[in-house]
């Protein structure tokens, strides 16, 4: 029995995964690569082997970002999971992917040549927009068709659109 | 007289876009939504009227993330791209697409329901070190294979004899 299983997947849930051991590196990473391809400036992600690796749902579509390396996304969605460098017996994946992101704490981070001068400042940002506390009709007006954080036996369940 | 043109695109350069007014409303959304979306802790997000964006190669494939919201990404290699509460008279964009992110530094953040409890703590995270002083010869290999579409635009893409 395995108390460390990890799951997640996509935005849309055509891509699920699940992770049989601990992550073995959390961290996050400020290069050009990694921030073009998830449209972000830095990528968290944590380190588990491909033989803890497993595809639970539909397969990921990827994109060979450079000689040694592949990325992985959901082509329905376009959600950025994964990075595979070739020959390594390890993969890295997207911490927002996952179910359940708050527990993997990252500890290190990477390229911080290419780190936004301004990284530093964006926890003090002022605040807005409390989507926690729209009125019920705005609520439900925007229902997502986001795959819920946690593994499901059919997707989608009939209610979700697209 | 000079015109606004901000230029971004996915990772792969299928798709490239412009920007011709000045983004508003710089910003980094928490929320759940954007954090699966983007595979990350937070989406940085700016945008435009929608007369003011360009996509200026390939399309946009979207997702409906809910009834009000489509969402943009690039089919061949998976970038998210924009946002877009249908009907609004706004369309943002990634600021990790732009050409020039840095440029466009959040000035709020949103979704803060969704904001994972350590975030604050990432900038003094170890790492002093640049990847190039750590690992020049990964470095090296990567600069000298770099498949992702350079930070401007390209009149043909991808270049003759670049492997797919």
């Amino acid at each position: 029995m395995s108390a460390s299983r990890l799951s997640g997947g996509c935005q849309c849930g055509a891509v699920r995964y699940a992770i049989a051991e601990p992550p073995r590196v959390v961290a996050i990473c400020h290069c050009r690569m990694c921030q073009k391809a998830t449209g972000s400036i830095v990528w968290p992600y944590f380190t588990v082997a491909r033989s803890a690796f497993s595809m639970t749902r539909g397969a990921l579509s990827h994109f060979r970002s450079s000689a040694m390396a592949l990325r992985g996304f959901c082509s329905a969605c376009g959600t950025p999971i994964s990075f595979e460098a070739d020959g390594e017996e390890t993969l890295d994946l997207g911490i927002g992917t996952l179910d359940h992101p708050e527990p993997l704490v990252p500890t290190e981070q990477y390229w911080v040549s290419a780190r936004m001068l301004w990284f530093g400042d964006m926890a003090g940002l002022p605040v807005a927009g409390l989507g926690d506390r729209l009125p019920a009709d705005e609520v439900a007006r925007r229902r997502p068709f986001q795959h819920p954080d946690h593994d499901t036996a059919a997707w989608p369940d009939g209610g979700a659109g697209g | 007289m000079s015109e606004i043109r901000i230029t971004g695109g996915c990772q792969c350069g299928a798709v490239r876009y412009a920007l011709l007014e000045q983004p508003d409303n710089p910003h980094i959304c928490h929320c759940r939504m954007c954090q699966k979306a983007f595979g990350s802790f937070f989406a940085p997000l700016t945008g435009v009227p929608p007369e003011s964006f360009k996509v200026t190669r390939g399309s946009l494939s979207t997702f409906r993330s809910s009834d009000p919201v489509e969402r943009g990404f690039c089919r061949d290699c998976g970038t998210p791209l924009t946002i877009h509460t249908i009907g609004s008279n706004r369309i943002s964009v990634s600021i990790g697409s732009l050409d020039e992110p840095e440029k466009i530094e959040p000035t709020r953040q949103y979704g803060i329901e969704g904001r994972l409890s350590w975030f604050g703590r990432l900038p003094s995270l170890p790492g002093d070190k640049t990847t190039e002083e750590e690992s020049p010869d990964e470095t090296a290999r990567i600069a000298a294979s770099n498949h992702q579409h350079p930070d401007h635009d390209t009149s043909e893409w991808p270049p003759p004899g670049m492997g797919a």
